[in-house]
């Protein structure tokens, strides 16, 4: 059942925003994000399924004949997933990167006492 | 030939993004001229549109690789450039090749160039290219792009104060802004199997389902966090506080005006929304919201460009409450404003650069009097001042001016009390601006000079010369509006209006038709400047909006406003006497009466901006989930 992956991957994204919303360590934060990122791959990916589809792979002799074309997997999605996954993953190492700097400068990297730009 | 010419300045400008990281490594005057050329090729491009676009009334669309639509399906990735693009795309090429031209004198002292420009360049592009694609995922691709070089660049000088700290709330809110995009772009794909906007637009144009307003409220969010509209403003003045002053310009000049580009292409053209009364009213609380705390917030800083960031979150709310009406007269207003917009604040932090490049700081507390020893920067810095309060002969009156009417038409049209409050808030919000920019004047260009600043001198010209272009820009469409107007904001407007003729363009002639997509004519809007009736009217709704203000303040007249600690002594009624040889009200400090007047409001404010990622991140997601509520319980 395709319901299955929308409802999970609402869970992660809500998991991933209460990540970021309460933990105090600035890792968890990172971490937070990536969730939400999975969640909304997953419900891309979960859009263009069907269920027993094919590759959308057909020759033109295919197409000619009346083959039924209807039951393939959208490739679309798929593409947009493998876009969106390799900028998740450029998210993650650069904000990784800031919370080494962060600690390094800081000595510390909780969120609490990382504010020294408020008001 | 024409048409390749969008397509060519995006390209130009990422393909030198690597140019310079490979050449421009070693030597600084490489990485500079790679880039400026680059810049300058990209901008002339850009401008070469001007004719067949803006005058000509053209729709430049560009399949990549020939994938033109089959069978009125779009598979392909397009460009398509209309008036409304090509007016974005304008104000994008013209603030980066000044930012560009800026750097020269401004960064020559920092190391590893290379990377900066690189980043520039990616930046610079991602923005041009956001403004002018047809297809919904590229503009993704490219927002996310647009976020990690501000992120960077904002983390560039990470020798300073604050810098990685400001660099990583804009990541992490950036971030979530663009997950929530990708999540209504996913469902938009889910509801309408295309990617192509012009396409969505039509297949749209038959109603809204509950999937395409979930995708609307999410889309919208996040540009929301792009523009920095107010639950999402707070990485905003960190990030414009801590990068580089000629980064602070292009996050002021392009980089929420990508976010506006965005919310106008998605509410007036995919999803035609615009005449539903609930989206118009919900943008516009946002955007009056906006405008009051970015300004109120001002009000209180002591760092000049932290000051300059609350009034460019400040300005963008006058923006989008303009364009949320969903009238000719409000969308012109709201384009204006966001042209002058580009033009005094990146006048204003060029300013506020060139006292941090001369002086070495920007804290209010410890400059004054810097008008003898730069004047030019002084003149410049005014006429930025004038243009953001709106004071007449600048471009900042105009706008404003037709904004006031707008709103106000609108007030009276729909009946709705909201309107009325946004007016009111609009001209209080001006007030406040002028009495911000009087404050930042006295503490920093008038007063005594400091024994310190006394060898202080004028920028180099390399500098000056971008504000001078910006300063004489910031006259020049405040004196010809009318031309502005009829060369700019009316094809513009227009565009946004009819769309029959964008989704034509690109996917084949009558495909609109078919669709039954329906058109508003828009008349040109008349500048009615100086009608009479409007004027006392308006003046009318600036006394009750000005007795608000003093009656809300009132409950401490006659009262003695001491108070026990000695560091609070200037807010004893009688500050100047004994208790302290000197008077402790500084030019930075000029309004420490409303300040004590208002201090519950400023307590509940710091508590919001309290530095901590977590509550910023919480006020991104109660944002979001507000939007996307008001859209189900009042859209269907």
């Amino acid at each position: 059942m395709i319901i299955v992956n929308y409802i999970a991957s609402i869970i992660l994204i809500v998991l991933g925003l209460y990540t970021v919303c309460t933990k105090k360590n600035l890792i968890k934060v990172v971490l937070g994000l990536g969730i939400i990122d999975y969640g909304v791959n997953m419900l891309i990916v979960s859009f263009g399924f069907n269920d027993g589809g094919t590759a959308p792979i057909y020759q033109m002799s295919d197409l000619l004949n009346g083959v039924s074309t209807k039951f393939f997997v959208d490739p679309v999605p798929q593409a947009l997933t493998l876009t969106s996954i390799v900028i998740g993953a450029c998210v993650d190492a650069m904000a990784l990167s800031l919370v080494i700097m962060i600690y390094r400068k800081y000595k510390t990297i909780n969120a609490d006492e990382v504010r020294r730009l408020n008001g | 030939m024409m048409q390749h010419f969008p397509v060519l300045a995006v390209m130009l400008l990422f393909l030198s993004a690597f140019i310079v990281e490979i050449f421009g490594a070693k030597s600084k005057a490489v990485a500079q001229g790679i880039a400026m050329i680059a810049a300058t090729v990209s901008a002339g491009l850009i401008y070469a549109l001007i004719k067949p676009v803006m005058i000509d009334g053209q729709i430049i669309s560009y399949w990549m690789g020939n994938w033109a639509p089959v069978e009125e399906y779009a598979i392909g990735i397009g460009y398509e450039v209309d008036a409304l693009s090509l007016f974005f795309a304008l104000l994008v090429v013209t603030t980066f090749w000044l930012s560009g031209l800026y750097s020269i004198g401004y960064m020559n002292k920092d190391h590893h160039l290379g990377h900066y420009y690189t980043l520039y360049l990616m930046l610079s592009g991602s923005v041009l290219g956001l403004v002018m694609t047809g297809d919904i995922f590229n503009l993704f691709v490219m927002v996310e792009i647009m976020t990690f070089a501000s992120v960077a660049l904002t983390a560039f000088r990470n020798f300073s104060e604050g810098a990685l700290e400001g660099a990583f709330k804009y990541l992490v809110i950036g971030s979530m802004g663009s997950s929530f995009t990708l999540t209504g772009i996913a469902l938009l794909y889910a509801e309408c199997h295309t990617l192509n906007m012009a396409q969505i637009a039509s297949i749209l144009a038959g109603g809204l389902s509950p999937t395409a307003i979930a995708a609307f409220g999410l889309i919208i969010a996040g540009f929301g966090v792009k523009s920095y509209m107010v639950p999402f403003h707070t990485p905003a003045a960190d990030a414009y506080t801590v990068a580089p002053t000629s980064i602070s310009m292009i996050f002021s000049g392009m980089v929420n005006k990508a976010g506006v580009y965005g919310m106008i292409r998605m509410i007036y053209i995919v999803f035609r929304a615009m005449d539903k009364g609930t989206v118009q009213q919900m943008l516009a609380i946002f955007g009056a919201v906006t405008m009051f705390l970015g300004v109120t917030m001002a009000l209180a800083q002591h760092e000049f460009k932290r000051l300059l960031a609350f009034h460019s979150i400040s300005q963008i709310g006058y923006v989008i409450t303009a364009v949320s009406l969903g009238s000719a007269l409000g969308l012109t207003g709201g384009l204006f404003h966001a042209m002058n917009h580009t033009l005094f604040k990146g006048l204003l932090f060029l300013t506020a650069g060139a006292v941090l490049k001369q002086v070495g700081t920007t804290n209010l507390d410890k400059l004054g009097g810097l008008s003898k020893r730069m004047p030019h920067t002084t003149i410049c810095f005014l006429v930025g001042a004038g243009a953001i309060s709106g004071l007449p002969p600048f471009n900042g009156f105009a706008s404003k001016w037709i904004i006031y009417q707008a709103i106000y038409t609108k007030a009276v049209e729909s009946g709705k009390f909201v309107y009325v409050l946004c007016t009111i808030c609009a001209l209080v919000v001006s007030v406040m601006t002028l009495a911000s920019f009087i404050k930042v004047t006295q503490a920093v260009f008038f007063g005594q000079l400091r024994k310190e600043h006394e060898n202080v001198t004028e920028a180099p010209f390399s500098m000056r010369l971008p504000m001078y272009i910006m300063a004489l820009l910031c006259t020049a469409s405040g004196v010809f509006y009318d031309f502005v107007n009829k060369y700019l904001l009316h094809p513009a407007a227009n565009a946004a209006l009819n769309i029959s003729k964008y989704i034509d363009a690109m996917m084949g002639p009558g495909y609109a038709a078919n669709a039954r997509v329906s058109d508003m004519s828009v008349e040109p809007v008349a500048f009615s400047y100086w009608n009479p009736i409007i004027w006392l009217v308006l003046f009318g709704v600036l006394f009750i909006g000005a007795a608000l203000v003093i009656l809300g303040g009132r409950n401490e007249r006659g009262q003695i406003l001491s108070s026990s600690d000695p560091s609070q002594a200037k807010y004893d009624t009688f500050f100047s006497g004994e208790k302290e040889m000197y008077s402790q009200v500084g030019g930075s400090d000029l309004f420490w009466g409303f300040k004590s007047n208002w201090k519950g409001y400023y307590k509940f404010m710091e508590a919001i901006h309290s530095g901590i990622v977590n509550d910023y991140a919480s006020m991104a997601v109660v944002g979001t989930a507000v939007i996307c509520l008001c859209m189900f319980l009042f859209m269907r």
